[in-house]
């Protein structure tokens, strides 16, 4: 037994090259795009505790509305106190492929162990909010719709009592479709210094041998939270009545919130570490029911248990269903769990040539097109948690590459180790990361947290580009950021869905415009099926722009786009 | 068993002398009953012959010839005489009682039904349930055996043989409560012996009950001490949680018998549960220099050099444990393992063929096939899944014991979409080992593709309630980690 969850697989065998080219090429330019300061969380060379080593997340939200996405990158501390620096930071797109850090003009400075970041607007004014997981107090940002955000926390009813928390995940959903964002929030562990075994204290504080921090297994699990938006700012606590406090204790990470069953009420998947995932299916009457095990989705194929931590979302085999990727600890391959439509899953790992990397600890995931040739890849970051290991055990470094699969179109993928530029192959211990397209150029770029070292952001340079075709949606009678909404995109006959969420990858938000490739094709049909549950259809809607869709109201002009 | 003997006997000629009366004319049974009762047997066949002639179809008569029979020592015959009486009269008493009696003698199996005739007509006659029992114990149907040796259980309160056939039973049919309390009544009768002893506590141990099994060994753990009585104590000090006591009955038993193989293993398996590993390689180490050609002791150190990573060492231990024994399976599957560990799938699978090659029906070797290429992430259809299909059924026909050979089937089966194959496979694996989860969350997943949800709820009961004892159980076993130059600390 050791303190993360592996279960110490065998990487299927690498099947032969495709020999097929990759057009997208990532390039890290952070720097030049004035994204310097570095991700400070705790130490760098030891982690003593389990809070030092998990790291948090990033978001791309245009919190000043003009079209072009912003950066809001979150940030830990250390044991001896925090460095000069150590804040989340919020960075103002200045729309030429540069960035200027605002976050004390906006409000923002805040030192503690952040983990988690969901992006959304609470009180529908049309300026997108900020909620902020802690090891400790969790944090409300409204946005002032000046460039300014409030920390809101108290007034919003969610102040803490109790012991210190260690919220993890979180997703903004409208579960009761009353028009207003709700709130769920997973809990990791519950933790504290006095209390915390050592390195080296017992067996799941020990790996490979040598002695690590503690946890999770051994440490108490976390209890998830949901919370009922009253209206009026508020929220009310309604854990309990709502049957989220009746699923079994686990360690809960990332948070993805969508209808996985089509029922066309948001469903709330809970990536959990060390032990069975959770998935809550709603029960249209302020209630939920957890599913995970008999849907397939809440252990490995095997029935074990797994470091479920990352969580990607989309449709890889154009079904028109929302299927998952979670990411896991080494020695573990990740999972692909395949939807049919009615909220079951079949583990497509091996089948779909995913099970050929167990390699690395894995974190944030995107189940995006990179290419646009109309396909979901699968990337995702890694990176060790252990960083006293590499020292004696060479071949478990800290800091490892970004992985990258191309979807071959035929239901499988094939690992590009190479072909995707030095910002997949360069080695970072990364955590979360979040997908967007930052220069507006008509591809997906990455913006990644590494730990203790500025984030990196991976340009994408498309060449030759293929087609594509984003949907900003805004709600009227839904929730104003859509979230929740499910959009099928048919094109070149085939078909994909994807969703607005607020939270997935590895505690991150990723760009509110769902982004579809389409490759050869110069026009699609939309279905929207907005949170509220009115279904729209657009159809021959051209290519290579963004298209801005309003419930009711139909497409309007999208802001801050050059065409 | 000899009780039974007289019994039976006894039985048969009080029957015959009133029963055989009845049915047979009494001017001709008369004088052939007496020559019975006198045991003067050669006169009885003498007078049983012109009557059988008169009178061939009279069980009776057919009886008595088999009773003549057996008085002579002449078995086979006799158990011909009766059998050919029971053909005639099928509830002929004393016919399945002397036909039962020769069979129990000789371990026939062939007295199993005839017993179970008779048991029909005289349900609650002890001495047949013992007989019974016996006979089905010998015959290894112990599910069926301890229903009668329960029935017969005043005959053995005093019998240790009987009350270790019944105990072994028990045992087999993972009754272990029930089995630690009858080895324990067998060894109240015979407090002096110390393999009763040793076996009493054995199977207390495998009971949980290490409080008990320790109580059991007490008087062997003194100053004259024996490694084997050590051995156990270990064990039971290791399931009470008290891993320094463990540790140091283990190192007192290697140094009063250095030569015990078994000894090195345990403390290396007991190293490896609290994450030593270095003490655990240390220790094999010792005992490889004692005894260098003991291929389970490289074979143990190599699976702790595969838990420490050290790849290259586990190699080659599973090398030499291969060449010093190549009939161990064991070690050829520890052979994969670390191959795998490595993530070498097709070297390991290379290996694996490469033995199969030599032993075509070794079921461990045709299971790790089986599994290897299933972990390859052989597709349906596909000549991989066929060959790992066609292994996985062929381990599990060769051994139907061997668990996870029917694990695998049962995922080959998923995959394939056979999902009543698949469950069917489940449930023989959680035959075997119910504390399986792979199998429970396969049976899960095979019953959700299919009309049969009733049985999900409780199985997802059943899921959580094996992963809650686990990760206790697991948790138990790492408190303790051992340190080196010292036996242990928390």
């Amino acid at each position: 037994m050791q303190g993360i969850s592996s279960r110490d697989v065998k990487a299927q065998q690498r099947p032969v090259p495709s020999g097929k080219p990759f057009h997208a090429q990532f390039t890290d330019v952070a720097k030049q795009a004035g994204l310097i300061a570095p991700t400070i969380y705790g130490g760098i060379d030891q982690k003593k505790y389990i809070v030092e080593a998990n790291g948090c997340g990033c978001a791309f939200i245009d919190y000043d509305n003009d079209g072009w996405m912003d950066i809001f990158l979150l940030s830990g501390t250390r044991l001896e106190g925090a460095p000069p620096g150590a804040t989340n930071r919020l960075y103002k797109n200045n729309r030429d492929g540069t960035f200027t850090d605002v976050t004390e003009k906006a409000g923002l400075t805040a030192v503690g162990w952040a983990n988690g970041v969901c992006v959304g607007d609470y009180n529908n004014d049309g300026f997108d909010d900020l909620f902020v997981t802690y090891f400790g107090q969790n944090r409300l940002y409204r946005n002032n719709s000046d460039g300014t955000f409030t920390d809101v926390t108290k007034d919003a009813g969610l102040l803490e009592s109790g012991p210190a928390r260690w919220g993890a995940g979180c997703a903004w959903v409208d579960y009761n479709r009353d028009g207003h964002l709700d709130l769920f929030v997973s809990n990791y562990i519950r933790f504290s210094f006095e209390h915390a075994p050592v390195p080296g204290a017992s067996s799941t504080c020990n790996w490979k041998g040598i002695p690590v921090n503690c946890g999770p297994r051994g440490l108490p699990a976390g209890r998830h939270l949901l919370y009922r938006n009253n209206g009026d700012g508020t929220f009310t606590d309604v854990t309990k009545e709502s049957g989220i406090a009746a699923a079994t204790e686990s360690y809960g990470m990332t948070v993805v919130a969508a209808d996985f069953d089509e029922d066309g009420w948001p469903d709330i998947f809970v990536a959990c570490d060390s032990t069975p995932s959770l998935l809550f299916m709603n029960n249209h009457d302020g209630t939920f029911r957890e599913e995970g095990v008999v849907r397939g989705v809440a252990l490995s194929d095997d029935g074990m248990e797994q470091a479920g931590m990352g969580v990607g979302i989309g449709d890889y085999n154009l079904d028109g269903h929302l299927d998952l990727f979670k990411t896991h600890f080494i020695g573990d391959t990740c999972g692909l769990y395949r939807n049919d439509g009615k909220g079951s899953f079949d583990e497509m790992t091996r089948a779909a040539k995913v099970g050929v990397e167990t390699s690395f600890t894995s974190w944030g995931a995107g189940m995006v097109d990179l290419d646009n040739d109309g396909y979901p890849d699968i990337l995702f970051v890694t990176g060790s948690v252990y960083p006293e290991v590499e020292k004696k055990l060479p071949q478990y470094p800290y800091k490892t590459p970004r992985v990258l699969f191309r979807n071959l179109g035929n239901g499988t993928f094939e690992e590009l180790e190479t072909q995707g530029g030095s910002g997949i192959t360069t080695p970072h211990s990364s955590r979360g990361c979040a997908f967007g397209d930052f220069d507006n150029d008509g591809d997906l770029d990455v913006l990644i947290v590494n730990m203790n070292e500025p984030p990196s952001l991976l340009r994408n340079d498309l060449n030759p580009m293929r087609n594509w075709i984003k949907f900003k949606l805004e709600g009227v009678k839904s929730n104003r950021s859509a979230i929740g909404a499910r959009v099928l995109v048919h094109f070149g006959g085939k078909v994909q869905a994807q969703a607005v969420v607020s939270q997935s990858s590895y505690y991150s938000c990723n760009d509110p415009r769902l982004h579809f490739g389409i490759g050869e094709a110069k026009e699609v049909d939309v279905d929207v099926f907005w949170p509220n549950g009115l279904h729209e259809v657009f159809r021959k809607l051209s290519a290579n722009r963004l298209v801005t869709i309003r419930e009711t109201v139909g497409v309007i002009p999208s802001k801050g786009w050059k065409s | 068993m000899h009780f039974f003997r007289k019994l039976a006997r006894l039985a048969v000629l009080t029957i015959l002398a009133s029963s055989l009366y009845a049915q047979t004319a009494a001017n001709q049974a008369e004088p052939i009953v007496t020559a019975l009762s006198q045991q003067d047997y050669g006169r009885a066949l003498l007078l049983l012959a012109p009557a059988l002639k008169q009178a061939p179809g009279n069980a009776g008569l057919w009886t008595m010839q088999g009773a003549a029979l057996a008085g002579q020592g002449r078995k086979q015959e006799a158990f011909v005489a009766f059998r050919h009486a029971i053909q005639l009269a099928p509830d002929d008493i004393p016919a399945l009682q002397g036909a039962a009696q020769i069979a129990y003698d000789t371990g026939d199996p062939a007295g199993i039904p005839v017993l179970e005739q008779l048991l029909k007509l005289r349900p609650g006659d002890v001495t047949s349930h013992g007989m019974l029992a016996v006979l089905q114990y010998q015959q290894g149907r112990c599910a069926d055996a301890v229903v009668h040796f329960e029935k017969a259980s005043a005959l053995f309160a005093t019998r240790a043989p009987a009350l270790d056939a019944y105990g072994t039973c028990l045992v087999r049919v993972k009754q272990l409560d029930k089995a630690a309390e009858v080895f324990a009544q067998s060894l109240a009768l015979q407090p002096d012996a110390p393999r009763a002893r040793l076996v009493t506590a054995s199977v207390q141990l495998i009971a949980h009950q290490p409080e008990t099994a320790l109580a059991t060994l007490d008087p062997l753990l003194g100053q004259h001490a024996d490694a084997s009585s050590l051995e156990l104590a270990s064990a039971a000090y290791e399931s009470m949680h008290d891993t320094d006591k463990a540790v140091d009955a283990l190192r007192q038993a290697i140094l009063l018998d250095p030569h015990n193989v078994n000894l090195y293993v345990d403390l290396a398996v007991l190293s490896s549960t609290h994450q030593s590993f270095q003490v655990g390689i240390d220790a094999v180490n010792d005992g490889i220099h004692l005894l260098p050609n003991a291929a389970a002791l490289y074979f143990a150190r190599g699976v702790l050099y595969v838990q420490t990573a050290q790849y290259d060492r586990a190699q080659a231990d599973f090398d030499k444990a291969y060449q010093l024994d190549p009939n161990q399976s064991l070690s050829v599957a520890a052979l994969g393992l670390a191959t795998v560990q490595q993530n070498d799938l097709k070297r390991a699978l290379a290996d694996v063929r490469e033995k199969l090659a030599r032993r075509p029906r070794d079921p461990i070797l045709l299971y790790l096939e089986a599994d290897i290429l299933t972990q390859q992430g052989a597709e349906p259809g596909s000549h991989d899944f066929e060959a790992a299909m066609r292994s996985a059924k062929e381990a599990v026909a060769l051994r139907p014991s061997l668990e996870p050979a029917h694990s695998v089937l049962a995922k080959l089966y998923l995959q394939a979409g056979q999902f009543a194959e698949a469950a069917t496979q489940c449930r023989k694996a959680l035959e075997i080992d119910p504390k399986d989860q792979t199998a429970v969350y396969h049976l899960i997943q095979a019953l959700r593709k299919t009309d049969k949800k009733d049985e999900i709820p409780a199985l997802l009961k059943r899921l959580a309630q094996l992963r809650e004892d686990a990760t206790k159980e697991e948790r138990e076993q790492y408190r303790y980690k051992l340190v080196e130059g010292d036996s242990a600390s928390k």
